[in-house]
């Protein structure tokens, strides 16, 4: 028999899946072929031990954090609640108010009246991700949280400055040197910024995580800023510095200057 | 109450309730999270992000849907979104020396008897997938048609699958116990 038919036999004839008739077929097999047989024990023992393997319990930190995002939660939904209790005076709350606001932008501005709708909505869009994120990074309990804020940045077309501040604070103060590469990477997204083009330039005097400073070193070159020549200089000079480091910053000088 | 009905009820609002699911759920999903991270402090984190999400887009639970259906595969997507967001910074992706360390908590590391300890690094070498069917199937002893739903394809596939994956298991298993 083939050996993938027999082991998927054997798994089911171990789960009590055949049928009587497949189960005799399979034992005359188990009791002829020696391999098999093998093959039969081997399986059990770790379908045995899979099944044995003990439950893990998770601390009690996570029940804790629950309750406290739970309460957040619910503080947060209060004042929307009301509003949801009666969709239809809602809906037509919207509607009266789209076509106000619809008529009032068309009468203003007299223009298309859509594109101008679509821009509020983008904006509040862009307002409500922002505080998300703001509020993800600032979540001290948790790096994955912050990590996936700074990957939401990435998606964005062009932050604003706000967004950018917070970024480079996380970039030079995270505890955690992901999240920082995380910032960083982010940041490199959006170099042709003047602001973050200068954030960058300002951090690379300040980085002390080896990690990041090589990655921003290298992202110097790549942007062919001159302007850091001075700051590779201090630290090439600088016993302080990690060899790696000093290695990068050298490198950078030679192909800045 | 059944956990559809719980779930209706955070959907139009009672958050409250929410807990309620937690109460039923966290374990098992932490159980399932910790396997496939094989980090015990890492899948507490990422338990956490499967009930900020299961508050945030309480919108798109499909009424009908089978909660546990739906709740794996919000866990699911965290796990993927976790590794996403890190790929390529963190080269021990699972470090098969460090996982009884990871896995094991102090008092409970001398009571780990050394089949398991053999069977943590033989799952350790398995892929993503077929990892994530031999939790689904034997640590947490779902139906094949359960596993079917939440990874959206067939029974016969799954099947096929976890078989594959068990054999493969074997394999890994009987080659370390040699070592």
């Amino acid at each position: 028999m083939e050996k993938e038919k027999l082991e998927g036999l054997i798994i089911d004839y171990i789960d009590g899946r055949l049928s009587e008739e497949e189960k005799a077929s399979l034992e005359k097999e188990l009791a002829n072929n020696a391999d098999a047989y093998q093959l039969y024990e081997q399986t059990r023992e770790v379908m045995q031990a899979m099944d044995r393997s003990a439950k893990l319990e998770p601390s009690f930190k996570l029940k804790k954090n629950f309750d406290q995002i739970l309460k957040e939660e619910i503080a947060q939904q209060k004042p929307t609640k009301v509003v949801s209790m009666y969709p239809t005076l809602y809906r037509a709350a919207a509607a009266v108010f789209l076509v106000l606001s619809g008529v009032a932008i068309g009468y203003w501005i007299n223009k298309n009246q859509q594109r101008e709708a679509e821009m509020l909505a983008l904006q509040q869009q862009m307002q409500e991700m922002r505080e998300i994120m703001i509020s993800k990074l600032g979540n001290q309990e948790s790096a994955s949280q912050r990590m996936i804020a700074v990957s939401q940045v990435m998606e964005m077309e062009k932050p604003d400055d706000e967004i950018v501040k917070v970024l480079v604070k996380t970039m030079n103060e995270d505890v955690n040197t992901n999240v920082r590469m995380a910032a960083l990477d982010a940041l490199s997204k959006f170099h042709q910024d003047p602001l973050v083009r200068r954030e960058l330039i300002k951090s690379l005097a300040k980085q002390k995580d080896p990690v990041v400073q090589i990655a921003l070193i290298q992202l110097m070159v790549q942007m062919k800023e001159k302007g850091v020549v001075n700051d590779l200089q201090k630290i090439v000079d600088d016993n302080k510095s990690m060899k790696a480091v000093k290695d990068e910053a050298y490198t950078g000088l030679l192909r800045l200057s | 109450m059944t956990d559809e009905q719980i779930m209706e009820a955070v959907k139009t609002g009672d958050l409250q309730q929410a807990s309620m699911l937690f109460d039923r759920y966290h374990k098992r999903l932490f159980n399932f999270l910790a396997r496939m991270a094989m980090d015990r402090e890492l899948a507490e984190d990422l338990t956490q992000n499967v009930f900020l999400r299961m508050i945030k887009y309480r919108n798109s639970y499909r009424e009908g849907a089978k909660f546990q259906s739906w709740i794996y595969q919000v866990a699911r997507n965290v796990f993927s979104d976790h590794y996403q967001t890190i790929k390529n910074r963190k080269s021990d992706f699972v470090d098969v020396e460090k996982i009884g360390d990871r896995m094991a908590e102090s008092d409970e590391t001398s009571m780990m008897d050394e089949q398991e300890r053999l069977l943590h690094r033989s799952m350790a070498l398995l892929s993503e997938e077929q990892r994530e069917l031999l939790v689904l199937t034997r640590y947490q002893q779902m139906k094949y048609e359960e596993v079917a739903t939440i990874m959206d394809t067939t029974v016969a596939n799954i099947k096929v699958k976890v078989h594959r994956a068990i054999a493969k298991l074997r394999e890994h298993y009987f080659e370390l116990e040699k070592i």
